[in-house]
Order: structure tokens, then sequence, then C-alpha cells
């Protein structure tokens, strides 16, 4: 397991890559970032999947497939940012937690209902809660929360 | 982990299951959750040292209650 401060170094610039262009770097980009062998840089994805970060590689793979808030596969729950839409989250909670990486803009989140296809858009801007169409809206999950890995993309 | 445009909606679901009714809540509620300080501090470049302070950890406990 990678030291604690490589660890914050890389959940840091995954974080802010994502942030800057609504993607996770490959771990090569990642390795060059922080000074490191292209193996190390792909083991550091692995280590900070194992420290507790609740995303995961998809299966497989050595790609960050999810980093939360966001996911690296497009999802339903499609992000824009003061108009502007390149920005997946993870689900649909996580959604509402997007807006603390983008601080004072205007965070839209638009997904279709699962049941219907018929459109849920919330819009948030810090702590506040701008728009909400329909006021109806509700989350749920068909497990538990932080369950398994495997089970995440799916609950 | 989805939003859904009613209750009613979340329980036509094909996957709704009753033995998770507890977690169909309203938006506000998963709000509230996802504006607990362990979402807010992923802007720290800190944060995975942060999780394993006191105050991370406090703050992982606090949203962990929210969803007992």
């Amino acid at each position: 397991m990678a030291e604690l401060a490589l660890l914050d170094r890389a959940f840091h610039a995954i974080i802010q890559r994502f942030v800057h262009t609504g993607q996770a770097p490959h771990y090569t980009e990642l390795a060059t970032e922080l000074g490191l062998s292209m193996e190390d840089g792909r083991q550091l994805v692995y280590d900070l999947m194992a420290a507790g970060v609740p995303g995961w590689i998809h299966p497989g793979t050595d790609y960050i497939a999810s980093f939360p808030p966001f996911n690296n596969q497009p999802t339903q729950y499609r992000i824009s940012v003061d108009g502007e839409q390149k920005w997946f989250a993870q689900c649909g909670f996580e959604a509402l937690a997007v807006r603390w990486l983008f601080p004072r803009k205007l965070v839209r989140v638009a997904a279709p209902c699962l049941d219907c296809g018929e459109p849920v858009v919330v819009e948030m801007r810090d702590s506040e809660m701008l728009s909400v169409e329909p006021k109806t809206i509700v989350g749920y999950a068909y497990s538990a929360i932080g369950g398994s890995a495997a089970d995440r993309p799916f609950r | 982990m989805n939003l859904f445009r009613s209750e009613e909606h979340a329980r036509r679901w094909k996957k709704y299951n009753p033995e998770f009714e507890k977690n169909l809540r309203p938006l506000s509620f998963w709000s509230e959750v996802f504006s607990g300080e362990m979402f807010r501090a992923r802007v720290r470049s800190d944060y995975i040292f942060w999780l394993r302070s006191d105050a991370g950890k406090q703050a992982v406990q606090s949203t962990m209650a929210k969803l007992q």
C-alpha cells in the first residue's frame, strides 16, 4: 500500500482531472503527473480503491470506472456546471454531492426516471437547492448503502 | 442509488425491494446526507489523511448515523 501522502496526491489529482475535464486520468497520466513509474502509477490506483475510496476499476482492465462523486463511464446522471454538460455522477445520491467540488457554480443534475423515463431535474448552487422538478422526487436504493463494490453501480 | 419522479415511481420499479423500504426517502433527505463534511471535504488536497483524522472519522460516523 502506498504511503498516505502519495494516496492524497493521487486522490487530489484524479478529482481535479474530473473537475476540469469530466474524465479520469489513465494510470500512465497519473504516474507522469506524480513522477512515478508506470507500474507504480497503476498500482497506486488500486491502492486508492483499497484505501476506502468507494469507487471501482472496470473488471478485467486497469481503467478507473468510477470515482465518487463522478463516473468515468456515462450513467443516466448527467451533470451540467454553469450550463456545460460534461460530467456523469456515480449514482443519484452522489449526484447531489457534485456541487461541493464546484463552489459558487450552478450544478444541474438531469436524469430519466428508471420507472417511466420522464425527466428528473435538480439544480443546486452550494448549499442552496434552486429547483427540483418534479417536486415529488425521491431517492431509493434496493440494498444496503455502501454495499459490495460489485453491486454499487446497480443499486 | 437512484432518483425517481415520486415514491409511486420508485415502488413500481422492477428492482424495488420492500426489504429496503427505509432507503426510500425524499430528495431533501438524501441532499442533507450528501451534504455532510465527508462529501464537502473532497476538495481537500489531504482528503485521505483527513478521513483518518478524528474530524474525518467523526464526519463518516455522522453520515452513517443518518443512514440508520
